[in-house]
């Protein structure tokens, strides 16, 4: 019941890439929300979230990205999912969620 | 005949990890599939949320979770004390303008077999859920 946030922003690239390890949940969705407040902050570009060793996402956390999808969109910029395990894609298909937020090349 | 397990859980946000786990353990128990337990936890987690966050100031007082377990289903009661909230104008989601809130009972309903919710400001708000064997 724990969450881990790595942000590296990738100079190349130009783009914030950020792990996410353990659970997004109503408990951890704070701690979420203001990590991407944090770099987006810090540097206005993309942002690439990679949900490779995150076990669990409900609707906080979805509720968080979408938040961050209004901001940064109204600024020409995306957050992206990528590496998402079966039960985050599920969750992410029946919400629709996916056609705005996983890039087929992710 | 029905096995029921009943939890009281502190209205905190703390908490909806042990619900999401000992649900999972029932719902194991059961003989779910890894997919059904999945979508088990996830419904009953967001059930608790809205227990937590419409439902009952947060931390002022617990909510209970039963879970009525027999050969054919299992079914899940989220019943919390508070001032009710509204159920019934919940939307699909909208992608042209997604929002941040009002996902948790589209997922609900989505994920489970049967979803009955009743909420009144008094009584508070009761989510049942059933998941078929």
């Amino acid at each position: 019941m724990t969450l881990e946030l790595k942000s590296i922003f990738n100079n190349q690239l130009n783009q914030w890439v950020i792990e996410v390890q353990g659970e997004i949940d109503v408990f951890t969705a704070k701690d979420f929300r203001e990590e991407l407040i944090r770099t987006y902050n810090e540097k206005q570009e993309n942002i690439i979230l990679d949900f490779g060793n995150l076990n669990y996402l409900d609707s906080t956390g979805l509720g968080v990205i979408i938040g961050a999808y209004g901001r940064m969109k109204e600024q020409g910029k995306e957050i992206s999912i990528k590496n998402a395990k079966s039960n985050i894609l599920k969750l992410m298909t029946i919400t629709g969620l996916d056609k705005i937020l996983i890039k087929s090349n992710c | 005949m029905v096995d029921l397990l009943k939890f009281s859980i502190p209205g905190k946000p703390d908490y909806v990890g042990v619900v999401r786990l000992a649900v999972s353990s029932v719902a194991n128990r059961a003989g779910f599939d890894i997919e059904a337990i999945e979508d088990i936890k996830v419904a009953v987690s967001e059930a608790c949320n809205n227990a937590i966050l419409h439902g009952i100031h947060e931390n002022c007082c617990n909510y209970e979770v039963a879970c009525f377990l027999d050969e054919k289903k299992l079914t899940i009661v989220i019943d919390d004390q508070g001032e009710g909230y509204n159920t019934i104008d919940y939307l699909e989601p909208d992608l042209k303008h997604p929002k941040e809130g009002g996902l948790g009972i589209f997922i609900i309903k989505t994920l489970m077999d049967e979803v009955e919710i009743m909420s009144d400001k008094i009584k508070g708000t009761t989510i049942k859920m059933t998941k078929y064997i």
